[in-house]
């Protein structure tokens, strides 16, 4: 590990408002560095763009998820790795002037196809957010959202089940059993989190995207996400955008860099915070900017 | 001197003492320089100055104001001869209005010279009493100025003291509205009490005719007079209740389409256009239901095989008056919806769930205490809503449940039987108040209803 403990997750703007006078590297780009691609992908993308408007947000990316893998994206603030995993469930839909180009595959088909069913993509792709944001319901009632809009479930007993396997997978029965029936915004910030992962656990999703899902949280909370993202990898595919690179080294075990919309270098974990190849992931990682 | 043009003086003499006050703070710490050693800033001080010069005359301006006329006048019936003393209440108001009147010079000096004389009196004692005002208030102005000017010292804790005034200023504001509406409730509980030393309670609160000539002589025919509020009642709340079922779902509805789905160039347009309907007066509603609608839903039913539907029908209002409320719906659940945070919203898409199931299971229950808000003032206007009820639906008192006949409410019975000339004896004008009091508590009840409803359910999703 290469981390210095100058780090700090602040962000630095300079990284993003001169780009090209601290890093002449990226006019001569030539493609993204190290395995973007693996052979059993649950997720691919191919050369994608995406466009917010006439701004480029996301610049020729391309880069596979494999099954039961977790692949953090790391890259300073505004480098599209947020844009990029939204784009996995097309979550930028609600978005108008956004615009998508390019292939993204779930298990070999195009998500973006015409007649694309949107919402059967986003029962297989679930989505965890940056602010816990349960719904105003019970907490029983979050948790059964989900299946009770896909009628996964047609008897009260059985989504009973489904609640609490989707809360203990959560690791979070135990602690809210005997309150199924409260309001979910009574619950702490990280109690929250893991309520909005099983809520997003309770549809059985293949794929699980977390948009950088302990930002809002204090560090013990955090280290409980992570145990649980770590155990939930062994059932699901799971894409992570953090900030924190302690973070994705610990979850891990492939990592993605971004810089201004493009892929620099993918690799694995230990490889990337190890011997990073490419000079503006080592920059990255060493806290010389970011 | 004028009552306006001692306020103004009092003002001049605040924002001398101001000045003054401000000043003063200055000099006994020893210049701009030296400010640092004061309690508060300067400005504290003068406005504490300010203060104690302009409460205390002001008060007693205010006090004398209100007070003044009924001293001078019951100075004046203890001056009067025994003979008047003995008179009943109505005449010697009748004496009072004439000495009044020969004071003013609207009417000439009479006979009696018992009345001239007090007229002289009136005349004397209101210059005196406006001699002492003057003197008074001035005065009072000025020794509070000076003790403002005296307590300035820079010792004094002029900002938290300020603060107080000011905090106890607002107090007395917010108050007003309270003050008002026990105002309001006693002046037509009064005029109701005597109405109901005339009619029983229980026939006013139960009776089931409403037909309310009185005979005047006792060889009058057709004016037996009859006090049940029950059709008025009736009439109001189905009236108010058609309107409710037309507005609700398409003010829900517009409201959900505007937050929702229109593309901010459609919302721009449409929203005000919808916001529009609110600012039409009720009197062109009124045209509208009785010369567009109460004849189309006539044709209508009798086209469809009704019998004996009149143009005048508590349908015909009721539709009007929902498209006149679909405004308070729309806009303010628009606005509430659109307060739904969009997390909420992109944690439902995010689970896969359609838009319209993301309205209706998320974005909805969060709104719903600004919704039911919405609805409350929807129905507050509907049941207070007269005119067009008076061309739509007609003054006749029926009892029924059927919203083709035609109905009356109980605003449009107050509005009739107070138009004109009146006798404030007789249980047909009062009978006005005994309704409006009535209303009153129905919509208060109402309100108490729909607010423990909101709490409800606010309570659940917070």
């Amino acid at each position: 590990m290469t981390l210095s403990n100058q780090y700090t997750e602040s962000m630095d703007d300079n990284a993003i408002s001169k780009p090209e006078s601290r890093h002449p590297v990226l006019e001569n780009w030539d493609g993204t560095v190290g395995q973007a691609l693996v052979e059993e992908p649950r997720m691919s993308a191919r050369s994608v763009d995406v466009f917010y408007g006439d701004t480029q947000a996301i610049d020729n990316v391309s880069l596979d998820i494999g099954k039961n893998e977790v692949l953090a994206m790391i890259g300073p603030s505004g480098c599209g790795k947020s844009t990029f995993l939204r784009t996995l469930n097309r979550m930028n839909d609600s978005i108008d002037i956004c615009r998508v180009e390019g292939d993204i595959l779930l298990d070999g088909e195009d998500i973006y196809k015409k007649h694309m069913d949107v919402v059967a993509l986003r029962a297989k792709v679930g989505m965890v957010f940056q602010k816990p944001n349960p719904f105003p319901k019970s907490i029983y009632d979050n948790v059964a959202y989900g299946p009770r809009i896909h009628g996964l479930v047609s008897r009260r007993t059985e989504l009973d089940e489904v609640v609490e396997t989707a809360l203990r997978k959560a690791g979070l029965w135990d602690e809210i059993k005997d309150r199924l029936d409260k309001p979910a915004t009574g619950l702490s910030g990280g109690q929250q989190q893991r309520l909005c992962i099983a809520r997003t656990i309770a549809i059985s999703p293949e794929v699980i995207l977390m948009d950088e899902p302990c930002s809002a949280l204090d560090p013990i909370a955090t280290a409980r996400i992570e145990e649980l993202i770590a155990e939930l990898s062994q059932n699901y595919t799971i894409a992570i955008v953090t900030h924190s690179m302690q973070q994705a080294a610990r979850v891990s075990q492939r990592t993605a860099y971004f810089h201004l919309g493009k892929l620099i270098e993918v690799g694995e974990t230990d490889h990337i915070f190890t011997s990073p190849s490419h000079k503006l992931t080592e920059d990255y990682i060493t806290g010389r900017f970011g | 001197m004028q009552t306006s043009t001692l306020l103004l003086v009092i003002a001049v003499l605040a924002v001398l003492a101001y000045g003054l006050g401000r000043q003063r703070s200055i000099q006994l710490v020893g210049g701009p320089s030296q400010i640092k050693h004061l309690h508060s800033l300067p400005n504290y001080y003068g406005l504490m100055a300010a203060a104690w010069a302009i409460l205390p005359g002001f008060i007693l301006l205010a006090v004398w104001v209100f007070l003044e006329e009924r001293i001078i006048i019951q100075g004046l019936m203890n001056s009067l001869p025994d003979s008047y003393g003995q008179l009943g209440s109505p005449q010697m108001n009748l004496t009072l209005a004439k000495i009044q009147n020969i004071s003013s010079g609207s009417l000439s000096a009479s006979a009696d010279p018992q009345l001239t004389a007090a007229a002289e009196l009136l005349q004397q004692l209101r210059d005196r009493s406006q001699l002492f005002k003057v003197i008074l208030t001035i005065g009072t102005t000025l020794v509070g100025a000076l003790i403002g000017w005296v307590m300035t010292r820079p010792a004094l804790r002029a900002r938290p003291q300020f603060e107080f005034v000011l905090k106890s200023l607002l107090l007395l504001c917010s108050t007003i509205a309270i003050f008002t509406t026990v105002g309001i409730i006693l002046s037509v509980l009064f005029e109701s009490i005597r109405f109901f030393q005339a009619i029983p309670f229980f026939d006013f609160v139960f009776g089931l005719q409403w037909s309310p000539q009185i005979a005047i002589r006792a060889d009058q025919v057709g004016s037996s007079g009859a006090f049940g509020a029950i059709p008025l009642f009736v009439g109001t709340l189905m009236i108010a209740a058609i309107a409710l079922i037309v507005a609700v779902p398409i003010g829900l509805m517009s409201a959900v389409y505007l937050a929702e789905y229109a593309k901010p160039r459609v919302r721009n347009i449409i929203k005000p256009l919808l916001e529009v309907l609110a600012g039409i007066p009720t009197v062109v509603y009124g045209f509208f239901a009785a010369l567009t609608m109460g004849p189309l839903v006539r044709d209508f039913f009798q086209g469809i095989g009704f019998d004996g539907v009149s143009a005048e029908s508590a349908l015909a209002a009721g539709l009007v008056m929902g498209i006149m409320i679909i405004p308070f719906v729309s806009s303010l659940s628009d606005d509430v919806i659109n307060a739904v945070p969009n997390s909420l919203r992109d944690g439902s898409y995010g689970l896969g769930a359609t838009r319209s199931e993301t309205i209706r299971q998320v974005v909805f229950p969060a709104a719903l205490p600004g919704i039911m808000g919405g609805i409350l003032l929807a129905a507050s206007r509907a049941i207070g809503e007269t005119m067009i009820v008076v061309m739509a639906a007609g003054l006749a008192a029926n009892l029924t449940a059927n919203p083709l006949e035609a109905v009356t409410t109980v605003t449009v019975q107050i509005a009739t039987l107070l138009v004109g000339d009146q006798e404030f004896d007789s249980p047909k004008t009062l009978s006005a108040f005994a309704l409006g009091l009535m209303l009153f508590f129905t919509t208060l009840l109402l309100n108490i209803v729909a607010m423990a409803i909101v709490k409800r359910f606010r309570e659940q999703y917070d």
